[in-house]
Formats: structure tokens, C-alpha cells, sequence
């Protein structure tokens, strides 16, 4: 057996032709792979990480195209190897799993049909016998009862076992280089600490050698033996894991590192979120909403659940009336959860997805109508009673996840703010113009973007302005639903020095909604864990962290992967 | 499933009555047929006694019980035109219209899927963009005058194929049809052509849009990363994720065509249902339209429901409960 790398890629360099120029997204990488050996690919959106996986594999679509470079893969040269001795190679020497599960596998055809393609690809085989390799091949990924999983379509199954579909059809011909592109981020912890495992595990029996690609540096020090850090097309550090996470050379490493809510201390400002201090927030109107009830606390979800059924049509109704038919099983999101939060606290609510999270913080900002349950703020309900159920108060406001679907698109972000604040009265129309425009500026964002459209910022700027449109309205509660989930880490790290010093500014209480434990805890005084639709644990942050009490904080705490720390 | 299918039934049903009672007014409220019976020269006597035999004396809502108390008991009416049992006059013009529609739509779909998922597959070769210049023409240009455009061609000038009627038949489950003969089939061709147009237009665009859109999705980016081949991809993966639109465009195609092919019977003089029910208006021939008209709101739900089915077949997403 030589000592030759496996993979051994050389200036390698993908361009991609737009009308705007030639875009390298790729810009002259090199790196080695040996036999067995997993490496990480690190980087923010937009690095050129996931290009770089394309270009080995040879899929880049068009208008890009590798442009010059080599990718040696035992000893053989791929780049300007013929599409079908590519084709060959793929899946049988080099394949490929990807971040979403739901999207890479069709939805139409059954998992066994699905592996019998990918078999079928490199060898032809019996129905009978190709079945039998599915299985094994669904077995070998730990997937319970394969003969049945089988037969399943994929939306019969979680997004962890559909990612072991994914995984097992990447195995099937025992290759020697399996590239991973984010494959565990769209799944929870728990289930993204299986995988992980899992992964290892496969790897080291099959002697298969690992790119994992991944935006996630605590992930991919869990992984990999060595690491890469790629910025704008190039690789800036690259070295053996524990070296460049504790001991980082590059600026870039480092900021990325420090950018990291888990490597701070809670409360404090991030590093590289800094930087140009912003416009204070305009001022308040003095308050003329209706005084509060004397005494009472100042939020409170008393004993609210949320149950979704679906309404039956009439031909069923009647069934149901008369007995024949079962009524379909109602979904209890939320099963009588209490939750109390003091003036200028700000509660972390966490739990993985389906665990009912966002359905309470939905509660609680007036958006959905508890099935059973009162939500008060200062002693006034939320949401007014009866069959089609209003919301009372301006004061409750949320900022959601994905701001590219929240905002308007064919509204001025401007208007998109104003039109809240213009409606409520909360300022007139000849003021509207500045108020936006002071707003803009509190949120770090240039005043004069108010006449531009949502799609011509960026992902972070976006949900600045989302913040700015919430906080227009000029709430004393704040619901933040998933706020950072989708951004990077440096973006990640901008917002939440922005939450924090806006919470500090305007004396806002927040109910902060994430499944990132970490983040959580940076910002948060209070924390409550929900586990199928109810709260499991609810403390101080420090305590539930640090010394956790019920069952499932405890694994969920274990699932998180953590930076190694370093010996200094 | 079961509750479905009974719902779609009893919709069906409720659907089929308020049919019957539109057409039912909506047609008598259209000139009297009696001065189209009878010659205007024959006595007043007669004229009340044709007028009472046929029931046209009764009030409106008695007529259209004793038409109901019929049709429930599998009876029309007779035609006033033709003098035989509505229902036998449709099912003998029915197969004619039914093999047209058939060769149309079925050769519409196998000609333009396959051209279409190839414009979707390879968007810039000018193959490409010859099939999508083409399919606009499809969309663009008026049947009647393809349809003059193919008589003038093939008939005329080259005299290939005959320009009208149905030709040689040769029966088959106790039905004529045109299809089973060469000469027959010859007669055929020209009309399927001239309806094929438009759908096959249709169908191209629709299977190319579908295509461009499954191409760029991880779905297709996995299975070229397994090795799957090409030619794999497109008949097994693409051609199931875009069959959903097709078959809807396939079944409202299938329909309207069956209902409505009269341009293109009158062009070519096939002697199918749509010419029929021309000639019917023209005669204010009462029960045949009546029963046409039904017939197509029929046609309309039968097929509605069947792509509903089709659908679930298709993508079992739609299937309730997880297995």
C-alpha cells in the first residue's frame, strides 16, 4: 500500500460566468487527503465551500465551470475527464450527501425504488437481490426494521432517518471519498449528535475518507481530524483541528472563534459585532393605552394549549356525528404551559422542533388564539375572546426567523415600517418619513435604505430591518422567533449585540425562541426548556445549564458539540 | 379514500340535477319547437295536437319532472329530428368523437412530453428553441385554419389523405370504428392532427417549464451525485415530479375535447357528437341537447375524478396516514 493521498487537489479554480463578470468562487485551493481520513471545509455562505465539494465531484451547473486546476483522486486526474467516465466514478469511487434530506430525495418514488437506481447506476442486478442490498444498506446506517423502511416514501420518515436514507445511498458502493455538504444542519441536536456519531463510526469501520463541509465549527471539531477555513474562495488556515481552533494564526479564524456566543461570556458583547456605535432609538410616545390592572405581573400565559385539528369536511363530519368514523388525531402543540416573565427579563424559551416552542412565543405575541388559557400583559388579555379572536395590543411584538419571507417584497422597506406606526397612530404622516428613518439608523443600518426593497439586502441587513419594524411599533414585549437561525456566525454575532443593546436602551423584556442552546444563554436571564408542548425545566440561565435537572435538558446539554478549549 | 371517493359521488349527483334544471330551462326558453315539427300551412287542430303529444302544453316545472321521472328510468326522450331514442342517437355518434379525442390528446402527450422535458433539459441548443417557436405557432394560430391548411396540403394539392367523413369501419365490442382499418385510419388522421395542435402546444410547454424546474432542485443534484445516469434521471425522477400538472392539463384537455371538437368535426365532416349537436341547435331539437348538454357535464366530472384518482397514484404525499 502507498503513501499517496487519496485526493490531491491543486489550484483548483471554478468560475462562474454572470452577466455581472466572472465570479471565482473557487480561487486556486489546494489541499491533500489521505485514505480514511476526514477533513473539515469551514466557512461562512458565500466562501466557496460547497463549490469546492461541486467541483471534485464534477457537478458544477452552468454558467460555472472549473477553470483551471487539478483534482487527483487515486492518482487519476478528474478535471477535464469526459462527463461519462465522471459519471462512472461518481457514486461508485466519490459520492456525495447534502443539507436537506427532504429536499435530495424524491418524493414520489419509495426508498427501496430510490437505492435500486443508485445500485442500478454502477451494476446491474435482480429485483430481488437489489432489494436485499437495500436493506443491508439501510441496516448499516442503523435505520430500525429496514425490511419496512424499505417500502416507505421519504415523508413518511424524520429528517434524521431520511438522512440516514441519504447517507446509506452515498455507502452503497463502499467509496472512498464520501463528500458531506452541511449534513447535519437541518437537523435538531440530539438528532444532528447521532449522525455525528454514526458518521464516525461508518467511517472508521469502512476506511472511507471524509470531506464535512459545514458553516458549524463546533460540529466539525467533533469530526474531523483536520480543518480548513475557507474566505472568499481561498483557504486562510488549514491545519489539524486542535491547532487551528485553539491556537488560530489567521485574523479570519479568529474572528470567526470569537464571533461565537459559546466562547463569550453571557451578556457580554461580542467580539466583531462592535465596531461604528449606532443612532440611539427615536423617542417613545408617552404611553396612552389603557392603565394597567394594579398588582398584577406584568406577562403572564396562564395554563395556555394550543390543539390543531384539522376541520372535517362535511360527508366526514356526518360520520363523526353518527359514530362511524374516528375523528383524525388532534396535534397538541402546547398542553397547559405557564409561563410568567418580570418587567425587562429576557426568558430563553428552547427545545428542539415540534417541541411546541414557536406555537407558545405565537401565543404569547397575540398571533394565534390559545385553544384553552389566558395570555395577559399587566393584567389586559392579548387577544380578545370569542370565535374570531382580535388582537388587543400593540404592545406584544415579534421579530421572526426568516426575514426575506416576513417582509413585503414589493413594499419599500421604508413603507414596510412606516405602515404599522401610521396605523395604530403611534406618529402621523408628515413625521412617518423621519421616524423611519431614525429607526433605520438605530438598527445600524443606513437611513437613506429606506427606499430600496427587501431582496436588495443582505441576509443580516434584512433582519435589521425586520428588528426596526418591530420595534416601531414600539412594544414593551418583544418575541424573538428564532431571530439569528438563519445567519452566519459573524451576522449571528451583529444581531445579537444589537438585541442587547436595544434591550438595554428601550428597558425591553424578550422572549427569545431558539434551538441554539448557546446563544440562548448569552442572551438570556431566564431559561425554559420545552419538551412535546410542555415546559420541562425552567430556571435562571446559569442554573439550567450548568447543573440540569430534568432528563431531557441533560441530553439535550450533551448533544451540543463543543469547541475544543485550549490548553492555555 | 372511501369517505372521498362517496363525497365526489353525491358532488357528482348534485352537480348532474342543477345541470339538468339549467339546461332544462335554459333550452326552452330558446324558440318553440313545434314551428320547426310542423309545416306552418297544417291546420290549428293539428298544431294542438302535435303540441299536447309532445307535452309542450304542460306548465314548465310539470315538463321538467315527467323529463327527470324519465331520465331516472334510463330514458331521454326521443329526438324530434331524427325520431329514435336520444341516448341510442349519442352512443352512435359518440365512438366517432371519442377514437378523434382519443388519437389527439394521446398523441399530443407522447409527441410533446418527450419534447418538452428535452427543451427543459437542454434550454439553449437550438433544437430547443425550434420546438418552443413551434409550440407558440401551436398556441397562436386558430384551429379552422390549420385545419383548411391540412385539407389544402394533404388532400388537395398532394392527395395523400382524405379530406372528410370517417371512412372504413370495422367493429369491435359491438361499436364501429374507424381506427381498426387503413382506410379508416387514413380518414383519421388529418382531424387528430388539426386538434392535436393545441394541446400538443400545451403539454410542450408545460413539460418543459416542469422540467426546468426539477433540474435545478437537489433532487436531480443527488442522483447525479450516486452516478445515476441521464437518461435515468429524466425518465425516472423528472418524469414523476413534473406528471402531476400533465396529467391536470391531460384530463381538462381529454374533456373539453370530447365536448367541444365541433370546429374540427364540421371541417372534416366526421360525423361525431359535436356536429350532432350543432345540427341539433340549428333544429331546436329540445331532448337532444338537453341530453348532450348533460352528458358533457358528465364527461367533465367523470374525468375530474378520475385525475383526482390519478393524482393519489402519483404522489403519495397525498395519501392520508403514514403506513
Amino acid at each position: 500500500m502507498t503513501d499517496a493521498p487519496l485526493l490531491e487537489v491543486r489550484d483548483l479554480t471554478t468560475q462562474f460566468f454572470t452577466r455581472a463578470g466572472v465570479v471565482r468562487a473557487v480561487d486556486g485551493v489546494s489541499f491533500c487527503l489521505r485514505r480514511g481520513e476526514v477533513m473539515g471545509l469551514v466557512g461562512e455562505s458565500g466562501s466557496g465551500k460547497s463549490v469546492t465539494g461541486f467541483s471534485i465531484i464534477g457537478l458544477i451547473d452552468p454558467p460555472g465551470r472549473v477553470a483551471s486546476g487539478s483534482v487527483k483522486l487515486d492518482g487519476r486526474e478528474l478535471v477535464g475527464l469526459p462527463a461519462d467516465e465522471l459519471r462512472s466514478l461518481r457514486g461508485r469511487v466519490v459520492s456525495m450527501v447534502f443539507q436537506d434530506p427532504l429536499m435530495t430525495l424524491n418524493p414520489v418514488l419509495t426508498i427501496g425504488e430510490q437505492i435500486r437506481l443508485a445500485i442500478e447506476a454502477h451494476r446491474s442486478m435482480s429485483a430481488a437481490e437489489a432489494r436485499r442490498r437495500a436493506i443491508a444498506g439501510l441496516a448499516q446506517v442503523r435505520i430500525p426494521r429496514p425490511e419496512a423502511t424499505v417500502d416507505f416514501y421519504p415523508h413518511q420518515l424524520s429528517g434524521g432517518m431520511r438522512q440516514r436514507v441519504a447517507i446509506a445511498i452515498a455507502l452503497l458502493h463502499r467509496p472512498k471519498l464520501i463528500i458531506c455538504d452541511e449534513p447535519t444542519t437541518a437537523l435538531d441536536v440530539s438528532i444532528q449528535a447521532e449522525i455525528l456519531a454514526e458518521m464516525k463510526e461508518l467511517v472508521a469501520e469502512l476506511g472511507t475518507a471524509l470531506i464535512w463541509i459545514s458553516h458549524d465549527l463546533a460540529t466539525v471539531a467533533s469530526i474531523a481530524q483536520h480543518v480548513a477555513v475557507m474566505r472568499l474562495g481561498k483557504i486562510v488556515e488549514a491545519g489539524p483541528t486542535l491547532d487551528v481552533l485553539t491556537r488560530p494564526q489567521h485574523a479570519y479564524t479568529r474572528a470567526l472563534l470569537d464571533a461565537l456566543p459559546s466562547r463569550a461570556r453571557p451578556g457580554e458583547f461580542l467580539l466583531r459585532g462592535g465596531g461604528v456605535p449606532d443612532a440611539a432609538p427615536p423617542a417613545r410616545k408617552p404611553a396612552a393605552a389603557a392603565a394597567p390592572v394594579q398588582g398584577a405581573p406584568y406577562f403572564v400565559a396562564d395554563r395556555v394549549s394550543k390543539r390543531f385539528e384539522s376541520r372535517p369536511r362535511a360527508l366526514r363530519a356526518l360520520g363523526q356525528k353518527l359514530g362511524m368514523l374516528q375523528p383524525p388525531p388532534a396535534v397538541m402543540a402546547v398542553d397547559e404551559v405557564s409561563l410568567t416573565v418580570p418587567r425587562g427579563e429576557a426568558l430563553g424559551l428552547v427545545g428542539e422542533s415540534g417541541s411546541g416552542k414557536s406555537t407558545l412565543g405565537r401565543m404569547a405575541a397575540g398571533i394565534y388564539a390559545p385553544t384553552s388559557g389566558t395570555v395577559r400583559l399587566e393584567g389586559l388579555p392579548v387577544m380578545s375572546e370569542g370565535a374570531e379572536p382580535k388582537k388587543l395590543t400593540t404592545r406584544v411584538q415579534t421579530i421572526f426567523q426568516d426575514p426575506f419571507a416576513s417582509l413585503n417584497p414589493r413594499m419599500r422597506i421604508g413603507d414596510g415600517i412606516a405602515e404599522g406606526p401610521l396605523a395604530h397612530g403611534l406618529v402621523d404622516k408628515s413625521a412617518s418619513g423621519a421616524y423611519v428613518r431614525d429607526w433605520l439608523a438605530a438598527v445600524g443600518l443606513d437611513p437613506a435604505f429606506a427606499e430600496r426593497y427587501p431582496h436588495q439586502f443582505s441576509g443580516g441587513q434584512r433582519q435589521r430591518v425586520a428588528i426596526a419594524r418591530a420595534l416601531a411599533m414600539q412594544p414593551d414585549l418583544v418575541i424573538c422567533d428564532e431571530p439569528v437561525a438563519s445567519l452566519d456566525v459573524s451576522i449571528q454575532a451583529q444581531i445579537i449585540n444589537l438585541l442587547m443593546r436595544l434591550r438595554a436602551e428601550l428597558g425591553l423584556t424578550l422572549i427569545f425562541i431558539s434551538h441554539d442552546l448557546s446563544v440562548v444563554r448569552h442572551l438570556c436571564d431566564r431559561v425554559a426548556v420545552m419538551y412535546r408542548g410542555r415546559i420541562v425545566e425552567e430556571g435562571p440561565a446559569g442554573e439550567v445549564y450548568d447543573n440540569p435537572q430534568h432528563d431531557y435538558t441533560r441530553r439535550l446539554l450533551a448533544a451540543v458539540p463543543v469547541l475544543p478549549e485550549a490548553a492555555a | 379514500m372511501l369517505t372521498h371517493v362517496i363525497e365526489r359521488i353525491l358532488q357528482a349527483l348534485a352537480v348532474m340535477l342543477v345541470m339538468s334544471a339549467l339546461v332544462f330551462v335554459g333550452v326552452y326558453a330558446i324558440g318553440n319547437p313545434i314551428d320547426v315539427l310542423i309545416g306552418p300551412d297544417v291546420s290549428q287542430d293539428i298544431r294542438l295536437d302535435t303540441i299536447a303529444r309532445y307535452g309542450l302544453d304542460k306548465p314548465l316545472w310539470e315538463q321538467y319532472f315527467t323529463f327527470l321521472d324519465r331520465v331516472l328510468h334510463g330514458d331521454f326522450g326521443r329526438s324530434f329530428v331524427f325520431g329514435m331514442p336520444v341516448l341510442e342517437l349519442i352512443l352512435s355518434r359518440l365512438p366517432a368523437t371519442l377514437e378523434l379525442t382519443l388519437a389527439a390528446v394521446l398523441g399530443a402527450a407522447l409527441v410533446g412530453i418527450p419534447a418538452g422535458i428535452y427543451a427543459g433539459y437542454r434550454p439553449d441548443s437550438p433544437l430547443s428553441k425550434l420546438i418552443m417557436a413551434l409550440s407558440i405557432l401551436g398556441f397562436s394560430v386558430p384551429t379552422f385554419w390549420i385545419g383548411l391548411v391540412l385539407i389544402m396540403t394533404f388532400a388537395v394539392e398532394l392527395q395523400w389523405l382524405p379530406a372528410g367523413g370517417r371512412g372504413e369501419t370495422a367493429r369491435l365490442f359491438g361499436v364501429e370504428w374507424s381506427f381498426l382499418t387503413p382506410n379508416g385510419l387514413s380518414h383519421l388522421l388529418l382531424p387528430a392532427l388539426n386538434l392535436a395542435f393545441f394541446k400538443l402546444a400545451l403539454m410542450t410547454r408545460l413539460a418543459r417549464a416542469g422540467t426546468r424546474e426539477v433540474m435545478l432542485t437537489d433532487t436531480v443534484k443527488f442522483a447525479r451525485a450516486a452516478g445515476i445516469p441521464e437518461s435515468v434521471i429524466l425518465r425516472r425522477h423528472v418524469l414523476r415530479l413534473i406528471s402531476i400538472p400533465l396529467v391536470t392539463v391531460f384530463g381538462l384537455e381529454f374533456a373539453s375535447t370530447l365536448a367541444f371538437a365541433v370546429v374540427t368535426e364540421t371541417i372534416f365532416s366526421w360525423p361525431g357528437i359535436g356536429k350532432l349537436i350543432i345540427d341539433s341547435i340549428q333544429s331546436l331539437d329540445r331532448p337532444v341537447m338537453v341530453a348532450y348538454l348533460m352528458l358533457v357535464a358528465f364527461v367533465f366530472i367523470m374525468i375530474n375524478f378520475l385525475v383526482d384518482l390519478t393524482y393519489f397514484a402519483l404522489d403519495p404525499r397525498l395519501r392520508k396516514g403514514r403506513a
